[in-house]
């Protein structure tokens, strides 16, 4: 069962922001992690490369099949969790906390405007989920 | 290749490549074309048999190249080595039928989920199988090779909807998925030399013919790939309820399968080094 935290906001591609100010956390919603299983690899961009929402950001591998990482922002990478190299699992057992991606200087809070909220996320992937029976 | 408008989103009329027997960089840049142009250009799902030549090695899109083949022997035999656009380990391709198939996530068929996808894929699969006389098994459980000897081959673990024939791996498959499609491609084994296989993936042979079966060994012949490939469409058609058109690569699958195959399938950098450009299509900046 999916855990969704209600402070965030999420995108279709299932990542989830944190903003604070203009800088925005970014990571793989829990509904994400459970649908691919065992993660095995990240591939994320180096600090400074720029990202864009909606654009590949990095890739993700787990046993199920390889994917790639949609940007829910756009901005200029100012950090990326090392941590992770070392222990991609963290993404699996706490993908809202330690197993963050990446941070994000934003260049439009604008853009914001095209994520979902907590509820809605819940409800897209209630439709999702759905489907799937 | 054909200039004609791409076919309105049909769901039971798919598309058929013709099958070609390419070399491994090519190969890979059709199959990442393919799958990136498929949402865009409101593409019909596609399938596609292919074969290798020369025979080559393919790595998963995250394996450390030193590690999980043997360069030398590769250079030495003439071997192609290519790293997928998917996900999973090393495979030698030499006699074997290979498909792939590309589809958006969110088709009827496959409803998003990755295991799904794999099931679905794996029926039309197992109904070949059956068709050719063999009584093939679905296997949906992981069997792990980590920290043995066998863990950089792939065929060493059937997992999630493998297909098993005589409790040996038959078929292999390997996904990825981005901008709401997916790509699917797999490896049903017509034929192996264990002892090369094992040369190149520096596993031990026994852990190759104690793992993987063939179509040879099942059926006591070797199955033509024109044959086995017309029982496959036939098992797709009937088991998913829709038929085939036989179309080549539009003019923008052709453009981008070169841009691909110039700047990075046909890349040491990105074969051996797994290094792409941000843009993923391997063109320097």
């Amino acid at each position: 069962m999916a855990g969704f935290q209600e402070d965030l906001f999420y995108s279709r591609e299932h990542t989830w922001v944190r903003v604070d100010g203009n800088i925005a956390t970014v990571g793989v919603s829990d509904y994400a992690q459970e649908k691919l299983g065992e993660l095995y690899s990240v591939e994320l961009p180096r600090t400074d490369a720029e990202v864009e929402q909606d654009e590949p950001f990095g890739v993700i591998e787990s046993s199920k099949s390889v994917a790639e990482l949609i940007s829910p922002v756009s901005g200029e990478v100012i950090g990326v969790n090392e941590d992770i190299v070392d222990d991609i699992g963290v993404i699996n057992s706490d993908p809202y906390g330690a197993g963050w991606l990446i941070m994000v200087e934003l260049r439009d809070l604008d853009e914001l405007n095209n994520l979902l909220d907590a509820e809605e996320y819940r409800d897209y992937v209630g439709e999702e989920a759905a489907i799937e029976e | 290749m054909s200039a004609r408008k791409p076919q309105s989103r049909n769901e039971t009329s798919w598309r058929l490549l013709p099958f070609r027997v390419l070399r491994a960089a090519e190969n890979m840049a059709v199959d990442e074309a393919v799958f990136r142009l498929n949402r865009r250009e409101a593409l019909p799902p596609t399938l596609r048999f292919f074969g290798w030549q020369p025979p080559a090695v393919s790595l998963g899109y995250f394996q450390k190249t030193s590690r999980e083949i043997d360069v030398e022997t590769c250079l030495r035999e003439g071997i192609d080595i290519v790293r997928r656009p998917t996900g999973g380990k090393a495979v030698l391709h030499e006699h074997e039928l290979t498909y792939s198939l590309v589809a958006a996530m969110d088709h009827p068929l496959f409803t998003g989920d990755i295991l799904e996808t794999y099931r679905v894929i794996s029926a039309c699969i197992v109904e070949a199988l059956k068709r050719l006389g063999l009584t093939p098994e679905m296997v949906s459980e992981g069997r792990s090779a980590a920290g043995t000897s066998l863990e950089a081959y792939c065929f060493a673990a059937p997992s999630k909807y493998e297909l098993l024939v005589s409790g040996r791996k038959i078929c292999g498959s390997a996904q990825v998925r981005s901008g709401g499609a997916f790509l699917q491609h797999g490896s049903l084994l017509i034929d192996i030399d264990p002892g090369r296989a094992a040369a190149v993936m520096k596993v031990p042979a026994a852990g190759i013919s104690g793992s993987t079966t063939t179509l040879r060994e099942q059926l006591g012949r070797v199955i033509g790939a024109d044959e086995l490939a017309r029982v496959l469409r036939g098992a797709f058609e009937d088991t998913l309820g829709i038929t085939f058109a036989e179309d080549g690569l539009t003019a923008a699958e052709d453009a981008l399968k070169e841009r691909l195959l110039a700047g990075k399938y046909g890349t040491d950098r990105w074969n051996l080094e797994g290094k792409s450009t941000p843009d993923g299509q391997g063109e320097p900046p």
